[in-house]
């Protein structure tokens, strides 16, 4: 087996001369953990809200006065004190328009005899701009939210002992959405180190005719097998232990863990390298025609990537994605790695999804393997 | 002696094209032997075979000692090949290429270093060793593949078209390093190449393969004498009816006649006597003769003989006959 860490000496060599070409491997996915992290993370401030008020009773002032203080509110993680700015229209005509030209995101219409409504209970409207479904929602809640709080002063029936209330207690500390995307973008970069440093090195080699140099030299067609995929899950390391440095510098990712936690995300990522490496060394040597492996590599990735609950979590996929996601390797790995990264969870938590991976990486050696020993 | 080289029946198929036809070759100790014809005549097939790269279908070879078949990991440590395409890592220097292959035919450390910088010294890279090979030019990059074969001292060596791509100058540079690493090693050297005059002046014996047969077999001088049985006369014709070809190709002194365009080749056993004779029965039979030359044979006359092309044209020839799925 000795042959093997010379094909791998071969590789790592030709890479450390042209490192640049694996910066690519991370570029990719730093850049899309910045962008999307920051763009989505955030909670939505400043909508404008137009009111517009025809009743001046009590209850209404309350309701006024609730939602100019929002206090104790809590959106996404993320005080949302400021979620909106408050504007007075007289109309409710003028109003809508408002909210059709998008001058406003929502209007709140509190209707004349909103205060003196005897029997039923009042009622206001909450016109949405619901084709922004984000700042919709938040509006929305925060609105019920006031309104759940003063109707426990209006209601005289049911007393306020059977009013349900809920107490939210975070179990961790909180996640920024940054930092729950992050996991993802390190299997991701391994992802892109299979495909460049995995895939491509070896269409290139095949092309230059250096596999087939391989063979009519002493060594084995196994050892030649190993040393690839050994140099390929080298590179691979490298890419997602860079991404790591990146995303701990400046995406604000603290990887809450001790020296078991690193080892055991580190064997993650080794894991995930190991099979995905396996796969598309497989894939490439294999692949009709080195253009159809690089047309179809990306989309690979993209599949995997935004099925693994890498951006979003898996329960809010349709079936057919969280079809996908069972059987997506990257799925598991990204889940072991926020239970590692963020829980401080131990080995006994990521187990069932050590399993998988283990599972996966020994198909796809056995894959790459017989795909080798036909093209060599 | 035992020979370096000995097929039996060697044969390789793919589908229904035999590109390898049951082929008996022996090929001495120390020999230079070359391997020439057409493109997809079968000679690469033949060396791949030779090199453990592909199974033969039928048959097989033994090469220093060693079954192809059986003994592959042996044939594997006593041979070096250079292929046609370079399979040099131009992002490493020359001795990083020297020292990766070493590692691979477990030359010890401590032998490495002196053989490597041995080498590269006797095809004058000694000043380039820590310069990448991607700033080298082809015939320097040929040259240090020629040692990087030879670095765990192989006993026989496998040229494939080892100058093709060069400039005359490279090429006489990368031969005449070739000879000298012939003389000073115990080597064996199969060569396979399209330069007819290459050769000419560096094998020992020649054979000329096609259709995945051995067609002729000799030295240079021998196949000239066999094919052409004496001296070449060419003529520039300006009309030649086919009555003076078949006149020509009947008579008595003419051992082969080929016309191809303008140019009429009459292979003869005394070309003094039979200039005059040529012009006499061109002439009688309503042909014209432009010009006429009488000269000695040379291995494209051989070519043309065995395989009905010249090897200026062969080489022209894009569609080859038979195609390797080389890398598949």
């Amino acid at each position: 087996m000795k042959g093997a860490l010379w094909v791998c000496e071969r590789d790592i060599r030709k890479f450390l001369r042209q490192p640049a070409t694996m910066l690519g491997a991370v570029i990719g996915p730093f850049l899309t953990l910045i962008l999307l992290g920051f763009a989505f993370g955030g909670a939505v401030t400043h909508a404008p809200v137009a009111v517009v008020r025809q009743s001046y009773g009590p209850i209404s002032t309350d309701f006024i006065n609730t939602i100019t203080n929002q206090q104790n509110c809590v959106y996404g993680g993320i005080d949302c004190a400021n979620a909106y700015d408050l504007v007075d229209v007289s109309d409710l005509g003028a109003a809508q328009s408002m909210l059709r030209a998008g001058t406003v995101k929502a209007v709140v219409y509190i209707p004349l005899g909103f205060d003196q409504s005897s029997g039923g209970s009042p009622v206001l409207t909450v016109y949405l701009d619901n084709t922004d479904p984000i700042s919709a929602a938040t509006i929305s809640s925060l609105m019920s939210q006031a309104a759940a709080e003063i109707s426990a002063q209006v209601q005289v029936t049911p007393p306020p002992d059977s009013v349900v209330t809920v107490d939210v207690a975070n179990i961790y500390r909180e996640v920024l959405y940054i930092e729950f995307m992050a996991p993802g973008s390190l299997i991701q970069s391994i992802m892109f180190a299979s495909i460049i440093g995995g895939g491509i090195s070896i269409l290139f080699d095949k092309q230059r005719g250096i596999i087939e140099g391989y063979l009519v030299t002493p060594l084995k067609r196994i050892e030649i097998v190993v040393g690839v995929l050994l140099a390929g899950v080298t590179k691979a390391m490298f890419s997602a232990t860079t991404m790591l440095i990146l995303a701990i510098l400046f995406a604000g990712v603290r990887p809450m863990t001790n020296i078991i936690g690193f080892m055991l995300i580190f064997f993650t990522l080794f894991l995930t390298s190991m099979g995905l490496i396996s796969m598309m060394s497989a894939y490439a040597v294999r692949a009709p025609a080195p253009e159809v492996y690089q047309f179809t590599a990306f989309p690979i990735n993209l599949i995997l990537y935004f099925t693994s609950g890498a951006v979003y979590p898996i329960q809010g996929f349709p079936s057919w994605m969280r079809s996908i996601a069972s059987i997506n390797p990257e799925a598991y790995a990204v889940h072991a790695l926020r239970d590692l990264m963020y829980k401080g969870a131990g080995p006994t938590a990521v187990i069932g999804d050590f399993a998988f991976l283990a599972l996966f990486t020994g198909l796809m050696i056995a894959l790459a393997t017989v795909a080798f020993k036909r093209a060599l | 002696m035992k020979a370096a080289v000995l097929t039996q029946d060697i044969t390789k198929r793919f589908g229904d094209l035999t590109a390898v036809d049951k082929i008996n070759l022996s090929i001495e100790s120390r020999e230079i032997f070359g391997l020439i014809g057409p493109n997809g005549a079968g000679k690469t097939t033949l060396v791949r075979m030779l090199t453990t790269v592909i199974p033969p279908t039928d048959g097989t070879a033994v090469v220093a000692g060693f079954d192809i078949r059986e003994e592959a990991d042996g044939v594997r440590r006593s041979i070096g090949v250079v292929s046609q395409a370079s399979t040099l890592d131009v992002e490493l220097t020359a001795w990083e290429n020297m020292n990766i292959y070493a590692k691979y035919y477990d030359v010890p450390a401590e032998i490495r270093k002196e053989r490597i910088k041995e080498l590269l010294g006797i095809v004058g890279l000694s000043e380039r060793a820590n310069f990448t090979v991607g700033s080298y030019s082809g015939g320097m990059k040929r040259r240090l593949e020629l040692v990087r074969s030879l670095i765990h001292q192989p006993k026989v060596l496998f040229l494939d078209e080892p100058t093709t791509g060069l400039d005359p100058q490279a090429r006489s540079a990368v031969l005449e390093y070739l000879r000298s690493l012939h003389k000073i090693n115990d080597i064996t050297i199969v060569l396979t190449t399209h330069y007819l005059e290459e050769a000419e002046s560096m094998c020992d014996r020649i054979a000329v393969v096609d259709y995945g047969k051995v067609v002729a077999l000799g030295t240079a001088t021998e196949l000239k004498r066999e094919a052409t049985g004496g001296d070449v006369v060419e003529a520039e014709v300006a009309a030649l009816p086919n009555q003076a070809l078949e006149a020509l190709k009947t008579s008595k002194f003419a051992l082969d006649v080929k016309k191809r365009e303008s140019t009429l080749t009459v292979l003869v056993r005394n070309g003094a006597e039979a200039v005059p004779k040529i012009v006499e029965l061109v002439d009688a039979n309503g042909g014209k003769i432009r010009s006429i030359t009488l000269r000695a044979p040379t291995l494209d006359d051989v070519f043309l003989h065995y395989t009905g092309r010249s090897i200026r044209e062969d080489t022209n020839i894009t569609n080859k006959r038979f195609v390797s799925n080389w890398g598949r």
